[in-house]
């Protein structure tokens, strides 16, 4: 018990300091990677590269500094894409009374659910040679089966209840219902779904990148970086090294970022809950978000 | 609402309309193609001759509908059509790259439920003392890192580093069992992500099960510590893992994907990332439909197994 009492801020500060690193080289390292020096021979150690040189003889320091972006972007990008097609979807088919309109919304995706997520970018990706917008968008592409049922759950909840009843007998419109009610309310559980995913298309942008799609061979993406320079390991094991322990710490932060905020949570809900019950006549009226 | 009998019913319908979901995608791969898919195979260098020698060989020139019947029809008799490079039937370089991938998911199986179990009860038996945050906070960061990363840190530590065990798989053929100093790494990798998340779903349950009033009770009654433990505790706190390792055997089937890239492993995995560099259509259709209906499969055995320990649990049908 004293444990998880004095766990949850002391847990989000490691969580911050392992992703701190990987962060900051991901926002701000473009901004210092200045000009692209003359190339040196491959995979050497020193030579005024204080982390060598990678496959082709770049300087891999610049490398590092310039590779982090496209991950965290095309994951940044890949979940909010997945999102602004889930959430509509969801919401939909949490609201309508339609049953057949919810079955046709949400089954084909339940059938896309079992193909494994990897197997479908491989696929579409050897036919269609995506860069890394296409990469984002194929990412987001098999996250939005899982994302859309979790809207749908989270949204069916708020959904059910007698405010909503309230709402629709006073003649609101669709959008105040789920946006202003039932996307509010479900904020919460989204955000909370939104961490968990984050960690899984990071996960999937950077395994996809190392197999090579998305990204040109010879791009400067954290990734693709352990993959080209995996022949000079045994000479020259920073230009791997470098890259696989960011990817490891962005991952290993990020999920425990996401685990520490959300371990947080359940205290505070029982916060809000308890207070929204002292005054529950008031309840279907204004609900505390 | 609906009788409960109907459940694996509607699973099993369900299962049906994934595997031929799968069918239908893996088809659309060539349907897909911009433009003329025999041009756009040719690559760089549309040489006529090829152009030709590849519509030929993908039946170009009939309907669409046709020629997804008889890829079907091939289908139910195990033709999966011949390789556009090397011109081999397909059946047979999946005959080859079988054994390896086979081996490494099964050897990773096995390890798998022992040492989540193993970890889980670990844990949950020292809830909130050091051991338990040492294995809560390890399985909460490994779970999340890509299989590659950790895969080449591991080589650069244990291979390159201490020498104690080889690098890469290369140079042992398919004859992996022989070299099984080869296969730690690699199994280990396949391991990190899939034990990661059981060993916390089981922590999580024990440690409830733990605290039931019904342990409570046995305790009362003198029964052994490990008797309540193991015969009491865990059949409890499996039904959720149950469920996850549905889930984990789409990852097992990426992380063979990586894994053999990155430990030169010529199985499945190889043989798709060749064929994907290669634009092997027929190739990557295989691929992608024994790998598809493997995890379509494998989920439903899972989902129904899983509703046998535990029908409350809620699984998507």
């Amino acid at each position: 018990m004293t444990f998880r009492a004095r766990g949850g801020p002391g847990r989000c500060a490691l969580a911050l300091l392992i992703i701190a690193v990987p962060l900051l080289l991901a926002l701000l390292g473009p901004l210092f990677a200045g000009e692209p020096g003359p190339r040196a021979a491959s995979f050497t150690v020193g030579g005024g590269h204080w982390a060598g040189t990678d496959f082709v003889g770049r300087d891999v320091w610049r490398q590092v500094l310039l590779g982090g972006q496209p991950v965290v972007s095309t994951a940044l990008a890949a979940t909010a894409l997945a999102y602004a097609v889930a959430l509509p979807l969801g919401l939909i088919s949490a609201l309508t009374r339609r049953t057949w309109l919810e079955e046709l919304l949400m089954r084909p995706l339940d059938i896309l659910l079992a193909v494994p997520s990897l197997l479908t970018v491989l696929l579409v990706a050897a036919v269609l040679t995506p860069g890394a917008g296409g990469l984002a968008l194929l990412v987001a592409l098999v996250n939005i089966p899982d994302a859309a049922r979790t809207v749908r759950a989270a949204a069916a909840e708020a959904a059910s209840r007698p405010a909503v009843e309230a709402l629709r007998m006073q003649g609101e419109t669709w959008w105040r219902m789920a946006v202003g009610y039932v996307g509010r309310s479900s904020l919460r559980p989204l955000a909370a779904d939104a961490g968990v995913r984050l960690t899984g298309v990071l996960y999937l942008v950077a395994t996809a990148s190392f197999l090579g799609v998305g990204a040109e061979p010879d791009a400067a993406d954290w990734a693709v970086m352990v993959d080209r320079n995996r022949p000079g390991m045994f000479v020259q094991p920073w230009a791997v090294a470098l890259p696989a322990l960011l990817i490891v710490a962005l991952t290993t932060g990020t999920n425990l970022l996401v685990d520490a905020a959300l371990s947080r949570q359940p205290e505070h809900i029982r916060h809000t809950r308890k207070a929204r019950d002292s005054r529950t006549p008031k309840r279907n009226e204004k609900s505390s978000p | 609402m609906t009788a409960l009998w109907s459940w694996p019913a509607r699973r099993l319908l369900l299962g049906a309309g994934q595997t031929a979901a799968v069918v239908l995608l893996v088809f659309a791969l060539t349907e897909a193609l911009p433009g003329d898919a025999a041009v756009a195979l040719a690559g760089d260098q549309p040489d006529p001759g090829r152009i030709a020698a590849l519509r030929e060989a993908l039946h170009l020139d009939r309907p669409a509908h046709e020629r997804l019947a008889a890829w079907a029809a091939g289908l139910l008799h195990g033709d999966l059509g011949r390789s556009l490079t090397s011109g081999r039937p397909v059946s047979s370089l999946l005959a080859d790259g079988f054994a390896p991938t086979l081996l490494l998911a099964a050897l990773t199986l096995a390890l798998l439920i022992p040492a989540a179990v193993g970890l889980g009860v670990l844990a949950a038996r020292h809830e909130g003392r050091l051991a338990d945050r040492v294995i809560s906070a390890l399985t909460l960061g490994v779970y999340a890192v890509p299989e590659f990363a950790l895969g080449v840190l591991l080589v650069a530590l244990f291979a390159l580093r201490l020498g104690w065990l080889p690098p890469t798989a290369v140079g042992y053929g398919d004859d992996l069992l022989a070299h099984p100093a080869a296969l730690v790494l690699p199994v280990l990798v396949l391991l990190s992500r899939p034990v990661c998340s059981l060993a916390r779903l089981i922590r999580a349950g024990m440690t409830d099960a733990l605290a039931s009033p019904y342990v409570a009770h046995a305790r009362r009654c003198a029964i052994p510590g490990s008797r309540i433990r193991y015969a009491h505790a865990l059949p409890n706190a499996l039904a959720p893992a149950a469920q996850q390792l549905a889930r984990t055997v789409d990852w097992l089937l990426c992380g063979v994907i990586v894994v053999e890239a990155l430990f030169v492993i010529p199985g499945l995995g190889t043989v798709l990332m060749n064929a994907v560099a290669e634009r092997d259509v027929p190739v990557i259709q295989g691929l992608a439909l024994v790998f598809g209906v493997t995890a379509v499969l494998l989920n439903l055995g899972a989902d129904l197994v899983t509703h046998r320990f535990a029908p409350r649990a809620a699984v998507a049908a």
